[in-house]
């Protein structure tokens, strides 16, 4: 059940498309105010079987009086003792009357509802469990917050639950308790003191074949870290159990680049989010990530994706992959000094960057920006990225990506810097590559930041060497330069300026004889 | 727009930022103000979890877990190619491809004159103008013999007058009557310009010149004299420049106007490769 699921839609009718394309433009920018007010956070609802397989995707909406009925009756059946069909019809009703959010909050208010399911969730009949578990998860996909509270006294049973062996009903709990987790304070410190990351830890790896629920656990496990505050981790248990869950989820991840292909494609996306909050819930620096070996746990890894990716057998949806690993080998780079790096990270790792760039360029251009900025990381202090760079003939493929904007043409331009800047002989090989015609174009450009990196790349390039300063005269560049003498830009003024006088100024009579030859033709 | 967040990001407090140990090749000569102004260091760039360079991945992930993921390909391609902008100081245009940028550049920016900034399509009706209308020895001249020439290329006759010459081009080239690039020059108008120059000249020399900047070349002065619009080529980004730059050109009857100090003096010109005002006066200042 851990497929992508696509949005199903009635695939037989074209001109729904239409819509549902605007409906899902609505919704990604209701996301992306959500992110910006620090309020994203999503739900996940698990469909029961028949639903699942059904074209038809409405949901049937019982009028709120009738699931009054539903669990006054359930609550009399309960406790008359009778166990029977009945019970098990109602409460299948009752799960899909408590779909509506305003059912929800009416069942709530009524006096010990939640106190029957409690009951029925520890009960001896296990189909009735099943179906308690269900209800308990509707609720849990509530939108208010007074819902998730009102089912906190089911998160101990949840959380015993989870080291139990039926997987259907474990992944119920655990989506329960992954939807609860991210809407209140209180909610999250009474589950962790019920020790929800040891029973997350343990359940991960005893089931650690089975994907539904290694899939499960990795969205519970990213809802908690998502918005962990430091208060949380007040106390070295949960700093602890932490670096506990990070082992399970390397070992998971150990095993599934055990078989390549396969399971490649199968990795839960959800569990290298957990990475990536993992990296951020421990505050600080990631130190102590680093001395567990996340960062080459998760370089390696991209450096299979990048292979695949490379050999065009991108997966759908692999880039929910990507994006995390991209964010943890990035943050983690900050906190690894130089010395270390090449034991830590394959050098084969910039070949992969370069491919991911390529193939979602078009696609995912957020993404080529990150692996553009996982790039800058690599490359910022390291004599031997640099050199790798230029070895594994990356660089043409980069000078290509210049034009394009979005912060990824900034992002390059970087990553080209910081090669010129280690060594003088990169800068001739830069030369050599043809990055000075891609200046002339680059220093055109509107972005004035992009203009700056350029001037500043164009001193590197030129610094003492009168052939290249030459060279860029011949290419027509002397005339940018001048004219950026006059750009309201103070920045843009002061680097021209000293390019001129130091730099380019004995090959400003050559471009003279030059300007005047071309004038004349 | 990512950009301004990114330079954002080498100030922010929460960022943790690491910078080289490496001395930088080029080292800052503290010679006054022979400063270097290149600072380039490279940078591990660390990035908070909240980071608006993570929002498209952040939407993607909850978009997966909301059920609303659509592979890709259903999508359009949101990618966008940089801008390229006219860093001609006052221009304000902005193209597409590279080749609208040079060809913007190319028939605006490249024959100037440098006196009265006009634009001029091609470098032989700029020798032609400068003479004509900027030269007093040919004032002189042609009073006595004929100086006129005429504007078509290889035909090499010349006139004693402008309005001969322009019969000519009506008569034997068949040229219109109201050819943009043969306008006749106004003298009144010329010995106006001349008293805003001087003295933005003077106050030019008061302040650094390296914060010197540059009006657009055909903008303001045609707003201020002329009443006919199409005296010289303007494109339509100009033209949209022209109506702003109103507000602010200097009115030629007030002496001094601080603000625009950064006018370039006339002698300096673009197009033709070498900058002679500038580096002339520097020398005189150390």
């Amino acid at each position: 059940m851990w497929r992508l699921k696509k949005v199903c839609h009635k695939s037989s009718r074209p001109d729904n498309t239409e819509q549902l394309r605007l409906k899902r433009r609505e919704q990604e920018r209701a996301l992306r105010q959500a992110r910006r007010d620090k309020q994203l956070f999503s739900k996940r609802l698990l469909l029961s079987e028949d639903e699942e397989h059904s074209t038809e995707q409405h949901v049937t909406k019982i009028p709120i009086y009738s699931s009054l009925i539903l669990i006054i009756y359930v609550s009399t059946q309960c406790t008359s003792g009778k166990c029977g069909p009945e019970k098990e019809a109602s409460l299948k009703a009752l799960s899909r009357a408590l779909r509506d959010p305003s059912a929800q909050t009416k069942f709530i208010k009524l006096e010990n509802s939640i106190h029957v399911l409690v009951g029925l969730l520890t009960g001896s009949n296990t189909e009735c469990r099943l179906l308690a578990v269900r209800c308990l998860h509707e609720l849990s996909h509530s939108p208010h917050s007074a819902v998730s509270l009102a089912c906190l006294p089911a998160s101990p049973y949840l959380l015993t639950y989870l080291s139990g062996q039926s997987t259907k009903f474990t992944e119920l709990c655990l989506y329960t308790l992954g939807n609860l987790c991210p809407d209140n304070d209180a909610v999250k410190d009474k589950v962790l003191s019920q020790g929800i990351i040891p029973a997350l830890t343990n359940c991960l790896e005893t089931q650690m074949h089975n994907l539904a629920l290694v899939e499960a656990i990795g969205f519970t496990l990213s809802q908690l870290l998502q918005e962990i505050q430091s208060k949380n981790l007040h106390t070295f248990l949960y700093y602890s159990q932490i670096i506990s869950v990070y082992s399970s989820v390397k070992l998971f991840i150990n095993l599934s680049t055990h078989f390549h292909c396969l399971l490649l494609a199968a990795l839960p996306l959800i569990v290298c989010w957990v990475f990536f909050y993992l990296s951020h819930s421990i505050p600080g620096d990631c130190s102590v990530l680093l001395s567990h070996g996340a960062l080459s746990k998760c370089s390696s890894l991209l450096v299979s994706i990048g292979g695949t990716v490379a050999e065009e057998k991108k997966d759908e949806g692999l880039e929910l992959a990507v994006w995390p690993l991209l964010r943890c080998v990035g943050n983690l780079l900050s906190s690894c000094p130089v010395e270390h790096l090449s034991e830590q990270v394959d050098t084969r790792l910039l070949a992969a960057l370069c491919a991911l760039l390529n193939v979602y360029l078009k696609t995912q251009p957020a993404l080529a920006r990150e692996a553009a900025w996982v790039l800058n990381n690599l490359t910022a202090h390291s004599t031997d990225f640099c050199s790798a760079l230029l070895t594994q003939n990356l660089v043409p493929d980069l000078i290509q990506l210049l034009p394009f904007s979005l912060g990824i043409n900034t992002m390059i331009l970087r990553v080209l810097a910081n090669v010129a800047h280690q060594k003088k002989h990169f800068c001739d090989q830069l030369v050599r590559l043809g990055l000075l015609s891609a200046l002339c174009a680059t220093l055109k450009m509107a972005d004035t930041e992009m203009v700056v990196l350029s001037l500043d790349v164009l001193n590197m390039l030129i610094d003492g060497n009168l052939q290249v300063a030459e060279e860029f005269v011949k290419q027509g560049g002397l005339l940018m330069i001048e004219a950026l003498q006059y750009n309201h830009e103070g920045e843009l003024r002061q680097r021209a300026l000293y390019l001129l006088e130091h730099k380019l100024s004995p090959c400003v009579c050559l471009c003279c004889s030059f300007s005047c030859v071309s004038s004349l033709g | 727009m990512l950009q301004p967040h990114l330079a954002h990001l080498m100030t922010e407090e929460n960022v943790l930022v690491k910078s080289s140990v490496d001395n930088c090749p080029t080292s800052s000569e503290t010679e006054g103000k022979d400063e270097n102004p290149f600072n380039f260091q490279p940078q591990v760039i660390h990035l908070p979890k909240d980071h608006e360079l993570f929002e498209d991945g952040d939407v993607q992930r909850h978009m997966y877990l909301q059920n609303l993921y659509i592979s890709a390909a259903d999508e359009e391609p949101a990618l966008r190619v940089s801008e390229f902008a006219c860093h001609i100081s006052g221009c304000t245009a902005t193209f597409k491809t590279l080749q609208e940028y040079e060809h913007h550049y190319n028939s605006l920016h490249r024959h100037v004159c440098c006196t009265c900034r006009r634009s001029l399509p091609t470098a032989r009706l700029l020798d032609i103008h400068i003479q004509e209308w900027h030269d007093s020895l040919f004032a002189v001249l042609a009073q006595k013999q004929d100086m006129y020439q005429c504007l078509v290329e290889g035909c090499g006759l010349k006139f004693r007058t402008i309005k001969d010459r322009k019969d000519h081009l009506i008569i034997i080239h068949k040229y219109p009557p109201d050819f943009r690039f043969d306008k006749i020059r106004r003298d009144n108008r010329d010995k106006r310009r001349a008293l805003p120059s001087d003295t933005e000249m003077e106050v030019v020399t008061d302040v650094c010149e390296s914060e010197g900047m540059c009006e657009v070349v055909c903008g303001t002065t045609s707003n201020q004299r002329d009443p006919d619009p199409s005296d010289m080529n303007v494109s339509e980004e100009n033209t949209g420049h022209m109506e702003t730059s109103a507000s602010t050109a200097p009115d030629p009857t007030e002496p001094t106007k601080p603000r625009y100090s950064y006018r370039v003096p006339p002698n300096v010109c673009f197009g033709q490769g070498s900058v002679r005002g500038f580096r002339g006066q520097r020398g005189k200042r150390k």
